[in-house]
């Protein structure tokens, strides 16, 4: 009799391990076949206006006739009054601040490289000072209003339309507190993107709605190109910036180790 | 250590178009002159935002002068073929720079040569 009721027990077990597996099975299956339906942008990622950047670290000039390439920093877009007393602050403020890196949007216009890593879940987007932005793509919403704030990245969802990347972010610190050169919209903000490969260009369609600085939409689009010479993702911090400030201009501060630092 | 100073001819420079700025303008430096100094590495910073050549001339009076050379971030360093141990304290070299506007010993940086003249690196 307790024979019979172990040989049971035992048969009962591995039919739930059987029913267990063959379900695993199965999402790997679905995972599988979901990541073959996905681009895959591999490369090392930089806006076209910095590409083939110098040694000293400028964009090299553009031959003369190229069209011209749209700017993230904003300073075409249609301010409101708020968003015209952000703007001068800003000029006002800007040759005497550093950057704390790039931050979002302008890590997206940046003389940084990024990476993209895309899974059926979410899209990684990596650059070089380790920033990195989440895009759940798995069909989740925003999180509650009480589960989210404003971060230097903001927060991302996504889907995919055909091979077309559409995301949406919103809580983004205003951008110009932790790069200066970043626009000055407010926490408020919108974003939208649509990014897909166009050729050997990813193309990526900006739309930012700010009911605190601007009139109106304001639209920007950027190309990325693969620029060569990398056999990885060197990260680095972000430790060093001696950009100093003398008589209104800028100028390179002297070494650490001679400020006593 | 041996310490060479040698102030080339300031050139000027013809830009097809403005450069655009890395992570700060490049109003600071005088981007239609070019000025080569010849000295000696005192530290090679490999750092971001940018690293920099702390490079140690003399003056006109014989003075040692220590100038600070801006260069890009290390990722795009990297990418030009160049490395932390490119350049080592103590080692001769030439450096053109596109120089700081407000005189300061200083600039940002256009190319590295060795004394006689062979590139250090590319920058392409």
């Amino acid at each position: 009799m307790k024979g019979a009721v172990v040989a049971a027990m035992a048969a009962a077990l591995l039919g739930t391990a059987g029913v267990a597996q063959a379900q695993d099975d199965s999402a790997a299956g679905h995972r599988t076949e979901a990541f073959s339906k996905l681009p895959y942008w591999p490369g090392y990622w930089v806006s076209e206006q910095f590409n083939h950047t110098t040694i000293g670290g400028f964009a090299a000039p553009r031959e003369a006739g190229s069209p011209p390439l749209q700017r993230l920093n904003g300073f075409n877009a249609p301010w409101n009054e708020e968003g015209r007393r952000r703007q001068a602050e800003a000029a006002r403020t800007r040759a005497g601040r550093r950057a704390d890196g790039w931050g979002y949007p302008m890590m997206m216009d940046a003389a940084t490289p990024f990476q993209i890593a895309i899974t059926p879940e979410e899209t990684l987007i990596v650059n070089a000072y380790g920033e990195v932005r989440h895009i759940y793509t798995d069909g989740r919403s925003f999180p509650a209003a009480e589960d989210i704030w404003p971060t230097v990245w903001g927060t991302s969802i996504g889907h995919w339309e055909g091979e077309t990347l559409v995301i949406e972010t919103v809580q983004v610190q205003m951008p110009y507190t932790y790069f200066h050169g970043a626009p000055t919209f407010s926490e408020e903000a919108h974003y939208f993107e649509r990014i897909h490969l166009d050729g050997d260009r990813l193309v990526t369609e900006f739309r930012i709605e700010d009911p605190v600085t601007l009139t109106a939409p304001w639209s920007a689009t950027i190309t990325h190109v693969r620029e060569g010479g990398y056999d990885r993702m060197v990260q680095m911090d972000f430790s060093n910036d001696r950009t100093g400030m003398e008589g209104g201009v800028n100028t390179i501060e002297p070494p650490a180790d001679e400020r006593g630092q | 250590m041996r310490k060479e100073f040698a102030l080339a001819a300031v050139m000027a420079l013809a830009l097809a178009s403005p450069p655009v700025a890395a992570h700060h303008s490049f109003a600071m430096f005088d981007m239609t002159k070019k000025v080569t100094v010849s000295g000696t590495i005192r530290v090679f910073q490999w750092t971001n935002p940018h690293s920099y050549i702390q490079l140690v001339a003399k003056d006109a009076a014989g003075r040692d002068v220590e100038w600070s050379m801006e260069m890009g971030a290390p990722m795009y360093l990297y990418a030009r073929g160049w490395r932390p141990s490119t350049l080592k304290a103590g080692m001769v070299v030439n450096v053109t720079i596109n120089p700081l506007r407000n005189g300061m010993p200083g600039g940002v940086v256009v190319e590295v040569t060795t004394p006689d003249g062979r590139p250090i690196g590319s920058n392409r």
